[in-house]
């Protein structure tokens, strides 16, 4: 039962409770839902005078999100020189950065860190999984009244459909509507992650998109226009958001399934089989390869979800299980993105909901600890090869550049051109900017 | 409007409940320069300002003591104030104690940070709150000046808030108007408040206020304008009209009272009712609606085809005879009262569940009234196997304490639509709870004991009584043996022994009833122990040893309680008509008035004169006129999305829709642990597996919330609905009614109008009827234009949607 996996209700977390605590907050939340969208056609919204719209150095982002929480002492921010109750058991090794050391479990991501900005000082206060990944993939802390809307449903609010994917998909695991995945909240379901599955299953297809049988052309076309022909509902009900986003789906489900691009997107056989070795024939790992073949078609935002790092207990061996899977599929996408281009205008960020405890506990674990945590940060301008920030000599607390959940927010939305003080109009029409507080990493950027 | 700008997050769960009010309005940094009637007593112009009544009330209205500033549980940069003002002692304590004299500084009472901060003066991340010359530093300086005297008791806090001028107004766009907020005191005092008060919009596209309180139409509509003070909300409503010219003789069509409510605010409003509907939209939205379930072919047939001039009358009456609706409103219930299967330890599984579900779908077939059930669910004592009610504390309590469990959420969010949530923490932001009002609500809980038992081995029992008063009697039982032993003894020392004996047994009996008085539980805040008293705070009395629930229940379900009737009143009425006059449909709060309070009390008085009767409550709305306008939007209301001029179409209800299309096409779904045959909206547990059910929005039942129930359209429902494999194969199935139908006739006219009887309930227009023969004309193979056919008419919207 220590084992976390953010990817299904089915499962459970560590302390028991998650669910339902979080339901009962998220249920509230979803208070402006039951409306039938009000007056989310008036979710139209005025740009801050404050702030203008930044200029954009990303057409997309990939979120790879480490559920449960990643040991930062045991991967990016080793303190050798701390008790072993602290240190742990592994060894720093060198980087393709001079000076830069990471866990020695971690050799291929070794050989990247040029490309990468480690950011060392990833701090807020929360050690709850619910509130604290909400919180993380929203940049907002969550209210009673209601969870805020995760990065990437923002950013498929802001963007719409730009071509004949969504803007916004997530990966692996289907068809579980987990919050992990980053919940549109009062911005309503149509701006809910497109589940795009577990791309390393065997015959893996999307579904409902491509089907075992494909219909011919001519059935399509026939549906088509029968389906034009027979509702007499359209046109005789105005201003009807509902079913405004029923003509709008519908025509994009169309357009998905008879489209062979959109189809090919997801086609994970298209990929040279040294490619996809490449990444790991892991869910992680074809999952990074799909987050790369999405945003190569123009997805804006793809979240790569992996669970299991909540490691209260044994944590040697759960960590001598994932991070090798992590060290392969991650440095994969990045050195294959640079080799591609691609990394030139996509951010590539790698974060969990917290860090974990510096003192390892009595069955040889590390418990939930949001004052520190480390991020990885690559692409779309960023100078690789830095460390930004610092924790403490028992990697307890920042001593230098916190790195807020809002801040994180910032830098993405700011990458994509999107005002983050924008602001938008909940259903029940109260005004909320999309951040209400942070600002962008600068270090980042900054040599 | 500025937000202050905290750099520090909200640390705990606890900050969150505060985090809309944040969100929503700090008030700005501005303060009314409005000279104010006098004629109130107020505290600038007496001597002394009371801490209690000015200066508190300072701190909130600048927003000082906001959740997201000093307020929050941790405080802020190391001054903390209490959320609100609820805690003026504490307030006063953290001003003047700590930090010795730096907060308050008498030799230089313009240095105190009380002053120099909020003046900006010295470094405040809050920034300037108000200016050098306002009221409110005056009032700040002067009440330093006079050596800061602490809360007095008779400092009375207000008993009601009044909002001045016109109340509930008419309002064209672009007008403003100021509001007059007066505080009414117990010693009979009025004082104009309108400084010191907090003013929200509950929609500010419509109406927007300022912090100063004026209030500006922004466009057609009606919402309410909350005026906060000291604990007290007290709202105006604003009508805007929109720019219509409607014939008056429009809204004299009345079916019953409903009608006379509705339509006197559509004229107020100047929106215009839509026609009636039409016969065969009527019988499919009124079927669906009441029995979750599409009209049968036949049944529309007949339905058309009569013509008495009381047909709908005679519909709803058989609607609500039906075994389906009894299925129906078996499920509605059980979402409300969560029967699913605890997670954890669940000790009953899903038998369990099915039992709870069987024996509501007892209580709907009997039509017992709804404060009936109400009560034998909040009262439910014994094992789970008689008694399959107990569920209810099985999954909203599991293994719990009781105040630390889901259990007082749930009570009084499904029977009184009330959310206490925030109060767990701290008092309510938005209502009168306080945190001691919810650990009192939850004591009526506290006596309540789980024996959980395998279900091998035994029943899982639900004793209403405390483990400790269980052992206690358990010992007054030995006692009472030992006692008899005693006295049939003939020892020498037998008086003395039976003495002895007796006065054990009585010390015994007193120390239980001891117990039984100090039912309660303990406020994690102050540690005070709160004994059971019900949200209102009336006053409760028990006999040692009952029951708390039992008068608990007597109380939620009074008819006198006006929260009772409303919560079921309000989902009623928005499962019917698509909006609920509260919304969020269980979030009744003085701070949310409904939309149209005439049709709320008409509506609330006729539940309680049917004495609670579900089916008569749904007959009354069903028949009203109302209810059965045309979903067809005019210019004249296509704007409306809350006042009811036209019916509110709205995608099928997951479980509706699984078997709709089960129907249209006449292929069951399976569901694993059910024979085949069982309908979606027949199962009992919300844990069967189904991916139709689950993208569609099926409610998993974690709480009692009604937001639960997704009720948005997505991108996946539609991908289903398009080309999924499960649609195509039933539409391939040789169990395709279709496929039957293509055997039986080759009379395309027929066909067609089959089709479309069996999926939008309706016969084809001629149009239709002839783009369906244009495809046939082309010369393809026959079935594959019906299937098409079929599939089109399920993905149509008119399908899809109730309307």
């Amino acid at each position: 039962m220590f084992d976390i996996s953010l990817q299904g209700p089915q499962h459970r977390l560590c302390n028991g409770a998650s669910r339902r605590d979080f339901l009962r907050v998220g249920g509230l939340a979803a208070l402006g839902l039951s409306l039938p969208g009000l007056l989310r056609t008036t979710a139209a919204a005025a740009e801050s005078p404050s702030l203008p719209r930044p200029k954009p150095t990303a057409k997309s982002v990939i979120l790879i999100y480490l559920g449960g929480g990643l040991s930062h002492h045991d991967t990016f921010d080793l303190k050798p020189d701390a008790p072993e109750e602290i240190r742990g058991k592994y060894k720093p090794i060198p980087t393709s950065v001079p000076g830069l050391m990471v866990g020695e479990l971690l050799p291929q991501v070794a050989r990247v860190m040029d490309k990468v900005c480690l950011v060392r000082s990833g701090s807020h206060e929360n050690d709850h999984h619910e509130t604290a990944t909400n919180w993380v993939l929203s940049g907002r802390f969550g209210s009673a009244f209601g969870d805020y809307p995760s990065m990437g449903a923002v950013v498929a609010h802001e963007t719409g459909f730009t071509g004949l994917l969504p803007p916004y998909v997530a990966t692996p695991k289907n068809p579980s509507f987990s919050w992990e995945l980053g919940k549109s909240a009062w911005l309503g379901g149509r701006y809910e992650s497109f589940k795009a599955g577990d791309p390393n299953q065997p015959n893996y297809h999307v579904r409902d998109l491509s089907v075992d049988q494909p219909l011919s052309q001519k059935t399509l076309e026939r549906r088509k226009s029968l389906l034009a022909a027979v509702d007499s509902l359209a046109g005789r009900v105005k201003g009807d958001d509902q079913m405004a986003t029923y003509d709008e789906f519908q025509r994009h489900a169309a357009e998905m399934v008879l489209s062979t691009e959109a189809q090919s997107a997801f086609d994970m056989n298209r990929e040279p089989a040294e490619m996809r070795d490449r990444y790991g024939r892991t869910d992680f790992g074809q999952g990074c390869l799909l987050a790369r073949r999405l945003i190569e078609r123009g997805v804006k935002f793809v979240t790569v979800t992996n669970g299991g790092w909540d490691h209260h207990k044994k944590i040697w061996n759960g960590l001598e299980k994932r991070v090798p899977v992590f060290d392969q599929c991650y440095s994969a996408l990045i050195s294959d993105m640079h080799e591609r281009g691609l990394l030139n205008d996509t951010l590539v960020l790698v974060m969990g909901e917290f860090g974990r405890t510096p003192k390892i506990n009595k069955d040889a674990g590390r418990d939930h600890w949001g004052r520190a945590g480390s991020l990885l940060f690559a692409g779309a301008g960023v100078r690789g090869g830095k460390v930004v920030g610092a924790t403490d000599k028992e990697g307890a607390f920042v001593t230098d550049r916190p790195v807020r959940p809002a801040d994180v927010a910032f830098t993405v939305f700011n990458a994509l051109g999107i005002n983050p003080r924008k602001q938008l109009i909940t259903p029940e029409g109260r005004p909320v900017e999309i951040l209400d507080q942070g600002g962008r990493i600068d270090e980042l950027y900054s040599a | 409007m500025r937000l202050l700008k905290p750099r520090n997050y909200g640390t705990h769960l606890f900050a969150i409940c505060l985090a809309l009010l944040a969100a929503l309005s700090l008030p700005a940094v501005a303060e009314s320069t409005a000279e104010r009637t006098p004629g109130a007593q107020d505290a600038a112009s007496s001597a002394v300002p009371s801490f209690r009544q000015d200066v508190v009330p300072i701190f909130t209205r600048f927003g000082c003591n906001a959740g997201s500033c000093h307020g929050k549980l941790a405080g802020q940069n190391g001054f903390k104030l209490s959320l609100r003002g609820y805690a003026p002692e504490l307030d006063y304590d953290s001003l003047t104690a700590e930090l010795g004299s730096r907060r308050i500084d008498f030799a230089d009472p313009e240095a105190s940070l009380l002053i120099a901060k909020p003046l900006g003066k010295v470094p405040h991340e809050g920034g300037k709150r108000f200016a050098d010359d306002s009221r409110a530093a005056k009032v700040l300086l002067e009440w330093v000046k006079a050596r800061a005297p602490g809360a007095e008791a008779a400092d009375a806090d207000p008993t009601s808030l009044e909002i001045g001028g016109p109340g509930d107004q008419t309002a064209k766009i672009g007008q403003k108007v100021q509001l007059v907020v007066n505080a009414h005191y117990p010693d009979g005092r009025v004082r104009d408040v309108t400084w010191l008060t907090q003013f929200f919009s509950n929609d500010a596209s419509t109406v927007s206020v300022t912090p100063d309180g004026v209030a500006t139409a922004l466009r057609p509509g009606a919402t309410d304008i909350r005026a906060h003070f000291q604990g007290l909300v007290q709202v105006v409503t604003f009508t805007i009209p929109y720019d219509n010219v409607i014939d008056p003789a429009l809204y004299s069509q009345r079916n019953n009272f409903i009608d006379e409510h509705v339509m006197a605010k559509l004229a107020a409003l100047r929106l215009a009712p839509s026609e009636l509907c039409d016969d065969a939209t009527f019988i499919r939205r009124a079927s669906v609606d009441t029995i979750g379930a599409l009209p049968t072919p036949d049944e529309i047939r007949a339905f058309l085809a009569d013509t008495r001039t009381d047909k709908r009358a005679r519909l709803i009456d058989d609607l609500l005879g039906r075994p389906q609706f009894i299925d129906y409103w078996t499920q509605q219930l059980a979402d409300l009262l969560q029967n699913r299967k605890e997670r954890d330890h669940d000790v009953r599984g899903a038998k369990g569940v099915r039992a709870f579900h069987s024996w509501l779908r007892g209580k709907v077939a009997a039509n017992r009234p709804w404060d009936e059930i109400a009560r034998d669910v909040i009262t439910a004592t014994g094992d789970v196997v008689h008694n399959p009610q107990v569920g209810y504390y099985v999954t909203t309590v599991g293994e719990k304490h009781a105040e630390e469990s889901d259990v007082v959420d749930s009570v009084a969010q499904a029977f009184l639509g009330t959310r206490v949530g925030c109060a767990r923490c701290h008092n309510h932001p938005l209502e009168k709870y306080t945190q001691d009002d919810y650990y009192h609500f939850a004591a009526f809980f506290s006596e309540m004991t789980m024996r959980r038992q395998s279900a091998q081995v035994t029943t899982t029992e639900l004793v209403p009584s405390s483990d400790r008063e269980q052992q206690q009697q358990k010992r007054i039982a030995d006692l009472e043996a030992a006692l008899a032993t005693v006295q049939l003894s003939d020892d020498k020392d037998a008086p003395r022994k039976l003495a002895e004996a007796t006065k054990r047994l009585e010390d015994a009996r007193k120390e239980l009833t001891r117990m039984q008085l100090e039912v309660g539980v303990t406020q994690p805040r102050t540690g005070r122990r709160m004994s059971p008293a019900p949200l209102d705070r009336s006053p409760m009395h028990f006999e040692p040893g009952q029951d708390p629930r039992v008068p608990l229940a007597a109380w939620i379900t009074d008819s006198k309680n006006p929260a009772f009737s409303g919560a079921m009143v309000n989902r009623l009425w928005k499962h019917f008509m698509g909006v609920g006059l509260v919304e969020p449909v269980d979030d009744l709060r003085s701070s949310n008035p409904p939309s149209n309070p005439a049709l709320w009390n008409a509506l609330n008085n006729a539940f309680v004169s049917h004495h609670f009767d579900l089916r008569e409550m749904m007959r009354v709305i069903l028949t009203s006129r109302s209810y059965q306008l045309s979903s067809t939007t005019l210019a004249e209301n296509e704007q409306d999305h809350g006042f009811y001029s036209h019916y509110f179409v709205r995608r099928l209800p997951a479980e509706v829709m699984a078997d709709a299309i089960a129907s249209a096409t006449g292929v069951p779904d399976p569901y694993a642990g059910y024979p085949l045959g069982v309908r979606a909206t027949q199962l009992p547990d919300p844990a069967v597996d189904s991916y139709f059910l689950t993208i569609f929005g099926r409610p998993e039942r974690v709480t009692a919330c009604a937001c639960e129930r997704g009720t948005e359209v997505t991108l996946p429902q539609l991908l289903y609905l398009n080309n999924g494999d499960d649609l195509q194969a039933k539409l391939k199935s040789p169990d395709c009614k279709l496929t039957a139908m293509l055997k039986q006739t080759g009379d395309d006219d027929e066909l067609i109008d089959r089709l479309f009887r069996l999926t939008v309930s309706r016969p084809p227009a001629d149009a239709q009827r002839a783009a369906v023969k244009k495809e046939l004309a082309a010369g393809d193979a026959r079935e594959d234009v019906y299937r098409d056919l079929l599939w089109a008419l399920i993905n149509s919207k008119e399908f899809t949607f109730n309307h």
